[in-house]
């Protein structure tokens, strides 16, 4: 019932303060199109290429994080 | 004897161009394609930013080194900001806990539209010196993607 009130661009998305990792998605999506669109030869491969980066970027982000937690949860308690 | 690069003559006016509306530069210089996905690219970046932390997100006055990153988005960024003082910090403090973001949204709505100015910082670099190529095969190295 809350989203009806909700002026977008105007009131903040407060909403989604605890999925805010979600937004790597479009984050990474805005950055592989935008840095793709400068360094790929061929245009006819441009949404691949980003569809590529995009995957790369969260898929190494993801492992980070996971790998941050591991230490954190894991490492850090035993030392 | 190693090939000599060719230096490509500067183009301050694309690189003007780039930065009022990004992709533009490089439109101007005959690469439509090219610029029209930088320029969604960019715009994707900032109007997401914009929806996911309203308007408080481009902020001037209070977060002064973050816009110098947002300020590569050109025009746009300053007229959010204009939006902000004249919107949110005017308004009555009701209003004002309405309308800012919070948190991790702040942040991130921040950290979208500050990403969008450092790429667009390439992109006029870019569209300034950038290599002359076509729109759809344009002359790079034979190992670019």
């Amino acid at each position: 019932m809350t989203m009806l009130g909700w002026i977008p661009f105007l009131e903040p998305m407060n909403w989604l303060q605890s999925l805010w990792y979600v937004l790597l998605v479009p984050l990474a999506f805005g950055i592989a199109a935008s840095y793709k669109a400068m360094r790929v030869v061929d245009m006819r491969n441009y949404w691949r290429q980003v569809g590529l980066m995009t995957g790369q970027i969260v898929v190494v982000i993801t492992a980070l994080a996971v790998g941050l937690i591991l230490f954190v949860k894991l490492l850090l308690p035993l030392a | 004897m190693p090939k000599q690069l060719e230096q490509p003559a500067l183009r301050p006016g694309a690189a003007v161009l780039a930065w009022i509306l990004p992709g533009l530069g490089h439109i101007a210089i005959g690469q439509h394609r090219r610029g029209l996905m930088m320029m969604f690219g960019i715009l994707f970046l900032f109007v997401f930013g914009v929806l996911i932390g309203g308007v408080d997100v481009v902020d001037m006055k209070r977060d002064r080194l973050w816009f110098l990153a947002q300020g590569c988005n050109g025009p746009i960024a300053f007229l959010v900001d204009y939006l902000n003082q004249t919107l949110l910090k005017t308004a009555a403090p009701a209003t004002q806990a309405r309308l800012t973001s919070l948190g991790n949204i702040n942040a991130t709505g921040t950290l979208f539209i500050a990403l969008g100015g450092l790429m667009n910082f390439i992109l006029i670099l870019d569209a300034l010196g950038g290599p002359d190529r076509g729109s759809d095969h344009p002359g790079r190295r034979s190992t670019d993607p």
